[in-house]
């Protein structure tokens, strides 16, 4: 196998005295779907924000397809091909279901403000592909986003849809890998169910490589190539779902043990 | 609820389905009042007609009035209004698209029109064609926009609008403060003629700034000007239009929204920000241009921070993020609040030094605000009969406070017809208000006209209503007995401070504006 | 080269004119870092660029003023000298401490309880401060009024303490003093009383808090009275150093104050009274040595040069935004 498309190498971050990632290796092969399990406060929505730059990791490297990504900014991160969903959904909510689609694709086009005030070839070609781009990425989900919800505000959808349309939407930019934290999160069993069929399609159908942060043990069963198991910002166990359930430290991060109550 | 695929077609409520809550917030946004019904009405006609239709209005303003002085007057007073609407229009881009407090917008619009008078005017013998100015002028001020905004570009937004103010100030103190620079005392060293080099002018500004001019045709005439800046603002209008639909402006619109996401999709919020300013700033020069040329100078006045506040006022009540609502608010504030409110002038006149547009506005917030009718209709019954009674108790202790001040003016200009009739029947005024150094009554009327607003916004049901009754009518003392007076000067600013305060509080997206939604 | 040497007079070349303007500038700073502090209070709770803090600090010495005035004037007041001006102090940081609450209550509350956008209280703010600068104008006349300080005593209050080179007037030192008493009661405040605590509390996290059982508003209603009370007792300062007030004092040194927030690091009290001392300072040596115009250049200077270099400030620490 050739090099991994992503690749932490021991990856430190602190803030304060509070170490919230220590030397994390962590590798993720192209099309694989890797999850990320562990405690509340494990250190897993760091993990992601250290991936796409928002925070700057004290010690280690991050790399992209062997470039390290490390000191980028989001941006420039998320148009070398990673892209994130967010555990507490941070959509625009003041524009429409279409726009927030359209807005993800700006990394992708390149039309001068004063080109699109101009309303130059360029322009109008770029405004179109952002235009099926948003068809495409939002009729991936059937009927919920289509339609009538179309020119919705984003703050008029259910929570359920507002997860989708995240989705949807971290998919425009293009990415080679996406990052999903907790898909599942607030969703009921049926939709819980539907976002694992969900995350197998999104590999089938975009060719995605997913790195995902999930609670809920179903989903990470049902979609998981790999498990990587964190606890207090170290990586305790690696490995397939059921190597990595049937962990002792695993089960003793999640559950404590009789000497040590931990959670 | 998705087991089976939702029914988009499916019509009439069903509580808990995804349609009828997707449909909430439209719900929700209906039934605003007056104001909302018409905002209803205005948003069923296409836009590109309602945009022709407006423009066509304007064009024909001037040709059909012929050259007297008051309409000369008129057409001057729609020249200052298009300028206004231009700023306006530019500051929405900062601060209704982008969501950036720019506070230094001020200063842009000085910059373009000392910039100016620098190159077209006697002050340095330069006299350079507009054609040539204009673009350099524009460019060096967004240039100046962007300059500006880079040390605030990795902070939030509030750290832009201390360094945008602060900028602003200093722009204020070089324009003022800069007819005497000296270098340390190397002017001479330098190449400067004297120890106190001239640049601004100072507090004199700089005057006999050219006209407007292409290629030896000037434009001299208020009519000129008017269509000058009328074309300006329909070119800035149409370009801020493409700008918003462009993927530009969808993503400022994206960074208002949550700079951090928007910059997790690929978004370089930083140089969007920057962006956002220098458009602002380009739009204000030119409107400074055009101020410059229009006045035949620079005066630092213009461009000091009350001005700023006018701008905002009109951004924010016409509803920020919209730009039919930006050039709706600069027309209603400089229509109504700065010439309606300001005496001796045909509107003014017009308007009784304002006194139309004050019980108008009273009356029409009254309107919006109570209903159902029958409420409305005793309120204001009862807002009569207080008037009433209290003249007459007044009328039978003294006899002072009935006839007081409707003409004690230094003008005989306050008389104000039957409706200056009405109030002197309504109101007890006290006499000799006017006198200098006698403030007392208006003063303690005043602090309590604060006291009894503030009170409104805490209680409810009927107390509220009855409330209304002497807030309305101490209002009405106090505008009779000072601000009425002072419409040129700060009562027009009070009102404005009053109106940032109270359409955040009351509707913080103004007459055009989409209703924002934060957090959910 | 030549020309900038002889641009300075001999006198400014001197160690006691050197000496004058590092106690005009600690004096300013002193005035500055009191009204700093309240921006920063209300910008570590809530993290709102409050615009009308400097006009509760105009408003503050008006109050001052008024209560100068009612006592017979600074030549001859009714009551001893010292008892006047603590007078003066306490109804002016009252009076402040008042407003600062119904400014909060009123223009910011509704906006906090509708969830309104970040822009909004900005705005509204902006307003406020308009709003009180033209009622001032409207009440007070947009003349200054003259505290006329001078008469005090006999002008005792501005005669010097001279030593050597170093020479201090006692109305400066009685700032200074004045300032560091406010400073060491807030300080005892915040770290020893369940309020303080819990203001600690809300700045670091206001939803915790909240969850934790702090009455928030309650404790941003006492931030802002705090804070307002300083800016009062700023506001008499000011009266007693400049002699006048005038409806337009608040924006320009409310202004500055902020500045100094900002360059103390914005949400630290001490870095608010240290910023307010390095701004006083930079203003009164750019006063002293170079021009009397431009002091104002000076510190947007500062700022931008904080911004750039240390846009955490002096005391301010980096928080990472959260995700």
């Amino acid at each position: 196998m050739a090099q991994p498309l992503l690749e932490l190498d021991n990856v430190s971050k602190a803030f304060g005295g509070l170490q919230c990632i220590s030397h994390l290796d962590i590798d993720v092969k192209e099309g694989e779907i890797v999850s990320v399990i562990g405690p509340n406060g494990a250190g897993k929505t760091t993990l992601f924000n250290l991936i796409t730059g928002m925070y700057r990791p004290d010690s280690g490297d991050i790399r992209l397809d062997g470039e390290s990504i490390v000191g980028l900014a989001p941006n420039k991160i998320t148009n070398r091909g990673v892209a994130r969903t967010f555990q507490t959904l941070r959509l625009f909510l003041n524009m429409s279901v279409k726009e927030n689609v359209m807005a993800a694709t700006y990394g992708r086009t390149h039309a001068s403000l004063f080109e699109s005030i101009l309303r130059l070839p360029r322009a109008r070609r770029e405004e179109r592909e952002s235009n099926e781009v948003a068809q495409e990425k939002l009729s991936f989900f059937g009927q919920r986003l289509m339609g009538y919800r179309w020119n919705q505000p984003a703050y008029s959808l259910s929570y359920a849809n507002r997860r989708r349309l995240e989705i949807a939407r971290a998919t425009a930019t293009k990415p080679r890998i996406l990052l999903l934290d907790e898909p599942a999160a607030g969703m009921n069993p049926v939709e819980t169910h539907e976002i694992t069929e969900l995350i197998a399609e999104l590999r089938k159908q975009g060719g995605y490589t997913i790195l995902v942060i999930e609670h809920d043990m179903h989903v990470v069963e049902g979609i998981s190539d790999r498990v990587v198991a964190l606890d207090h910002g170290v990586k305790i166990a690696e490995g397939t779902f059921e190597q990595v359930a049937t962990d002792p430290r695993v089960v003793e991060a999640y559950l404590g043990t009789a000497e040590t109550e931990r959670k | 609820m998705s087991e089976q695929t939702p029914q988009p077609e499916r019509s009439g409520p069903a509580i808990g389905a995804d349609e009828w809550v997707a449909r909430s917030g439209e719900r929700a946004r209906q039934r605003t009042g007056i104001v909302g019904r018409v905002q209803e009405l205005y948003e069923r006609v296409p836009k590109p007609a309602v945009f022709a239709f407006v423009v066509l209005l304007a064009v024909l303003v001037p040709l059909v009035t012929a050259q007297t002085d008051n309409d000369i007057y008129f057409l001057r007073v729609g020249t200052v209004a298009l300028v206004f609407a231009l700023l306006a229009l530019g500051l929405n881009v900062a601060v209704g698209f982008a969501g950036l407090l720019d506070l230094g917008y001020i200063a842009y619009y000085g910059i373009g029109a000392y910039g100016y008078a620098f190159l077209s005017s006697d002050k340095f013998g330069i006299h350079w064609q507009a054609w040539l100015v204009l673009p350099l002028v524009v460019a060096v001020s967004a240039l100046l926009g962007l300059l500006l905004a880079l040390p605030s570009r990795r902070l939030v937004g509030d750290y832009l609008a201390i360094v945008t103010l602060f900028f602003g100030q200093i722009f204020y103190i070089i324009a003022t403060q800069g007819y005497r620079i000296s270098f340390l005392g190397l002017n001479e060293d330098l190449g400067f003629d004297r120890a106190n080099w001239d640049l601004t002018g100072g507090p004199n500004g700089i005057a006999n700034v050219d006209r407007l001019g292409v290629f030896g045709l000037e434009a001299s005439s208020e009519r000129a000007y008017f269509y000058i800046t009328l074309t300006a603002v329909v070119v800035v209008f149409a370009v801020l239009t493409l700008a918003n639909r462009s993927r530009t402006g969808r993503a400022w619109r994206a960074l208002n929204d949550d700079t951090l996401a928007a910059q997790a999709m690929s978004m370089p919020v930083n140089w969007l920000k920057l962006l956002a300013v220098g458009v602002g700033a380009a739009v204000a020069a030119l409107a400074g241009t055009i101020n410059a040329a229009l006045l035949q100078g620079a005066f630092p006045d213009d461009y000091n921070t009350q001005v700023l506040i006018i701008i905002y006022a009109m951004v924010i009540l016409g509803g920020a993020g919209s730009l039919a609502g930006a050039v709706l608010g600069a027309f209603v504030v400089s229509v109504l609040m700065l010439e309606g409110l300001r005496p001796q002038t045909p509107i003014g006149d017009f308007t009784g030094n304002g006194r139309w547009v004050f019980y108008a506005t009273i009356l029409v917030v009254l309107v919006a605000a109570i209903r159902p009718w029958r409420r409305l209709a005793a309120i204001l019954a009862g807002i009569v009969a207080f008037g009433v009674v209290v003249h007459a108790m007044v009328a039978v202790t003294t006899d002072r406070g009935t006839d007081g001040l409707l003409n004690m003016g230094p003008d005989e200009y306050s008389g104000g017809g039957p409706l200056g009739w009405l109030i002197r029947h309504w109101l007890a005024l006290p006499a000799g208000t006017y006198e200098l150094g006698s403030r007392n009554w208006f003063n303690f009327a005043l602090v309590g006209l604060i006291a009894l607003v503030l009170c409104l916004t805490v209680v409810k049901g009927w107390k509220r209503d009855a409330l209304i009754v002497p807030t309305v009518w101490l209002a009405g003392f106090v505008w009779e007995t000072r601000l009425a007076q002072e419409t040129s000067g700060p009562t027009r600013f009070l009102l404005l401070g009053a109106l940032l305060v109270g359409l955040m509080i009351a509707r913080p997206q103004g007459l055009l504006g989409r209703p924002r939604v934060e957090i959910v | 080269m030549l020309g900038v040497l002889a641009y300075f007079q001999d006198f400014q070349l001197t160690w006691s004119y050197f000496f004058d303007q590092l106690v005009a500038g600690l004096t300013l700073g002193s005035l500055y870092g009191l009204i700093a502090i309240g921006y920063s209070m209300v910008y570590g709770i809530l993290k709102l660029l409050n615009f009308a803090h400097g006009e509760v600090f105009m408003i503050g010495s008006y109050i001052g003023y008024f209560v100068l005035t009612w006592l017979g004037g600074a030549a001859d007041p009714s009551i001893p000298v010292a008892a006047t001006i603590a007078l003066m102090f306490l109804a002016a940081m009252l009076g402040a401490g008042a407003l600062g609450v119904v400014i909060e209550r009123f223009a910011y509350r509704p906006l906090r309880e509708k969830r309104a956008s970040r822009i909004a209280p900005l705005i509204s703010a902006l307003g406020v401060s308009f709003f009180l600068q033209q009622l001032a104008v409207l009440l007070f006349g947009s003349a200054p009024k003259q505290y006329d300080a001078f008469a005090f005593d006999g002008g005792s209050l501005f005669t010097s303490v001279t030593i050597g080179p170093f020479r201090i007037q006692y109305m400066q030192l009685f700032v200074i003093v004045t300032t560091v008493c406010l400073m060491a009661a807030l300080t005892v405040f915040i770290a020893r009383t369940q309020v303080g605590r819990a203001m600690r509390a809300t700045s670091f996290d206001l939803e915790a808090a909240s969850m934790m059982g702090i009455n928030v508003d309650r404790v941003i209603v006492v931030t802002f009275f705090i804070g307002s009370v300083l800016a009062g007792a700023a506001g008499v300062m000011n009266g007693l150093i400049f002699q006048n007030v005038n409806p337009y004092v608040g924006f320009q040194v409310g202004l500055i104050a902020f500045t100094a927030a900002v360059v103390g690091g914005i949400g630290s009290i001490p870095g608010a009274m240290l910023g307010g001392l390095a701004i006083g300072l930079g203003r009164s040596f750019s006063i002293g040595y170079v021009s009397s115009s431009y002091q104002d250049v000076i510190v947007f200077v500062i700022l931008i040069a904080f911004l750039l270099l240390r846009p955490s400030g002096l005391f301010g620490t980096p928080a990472p935004q959260k995700v």
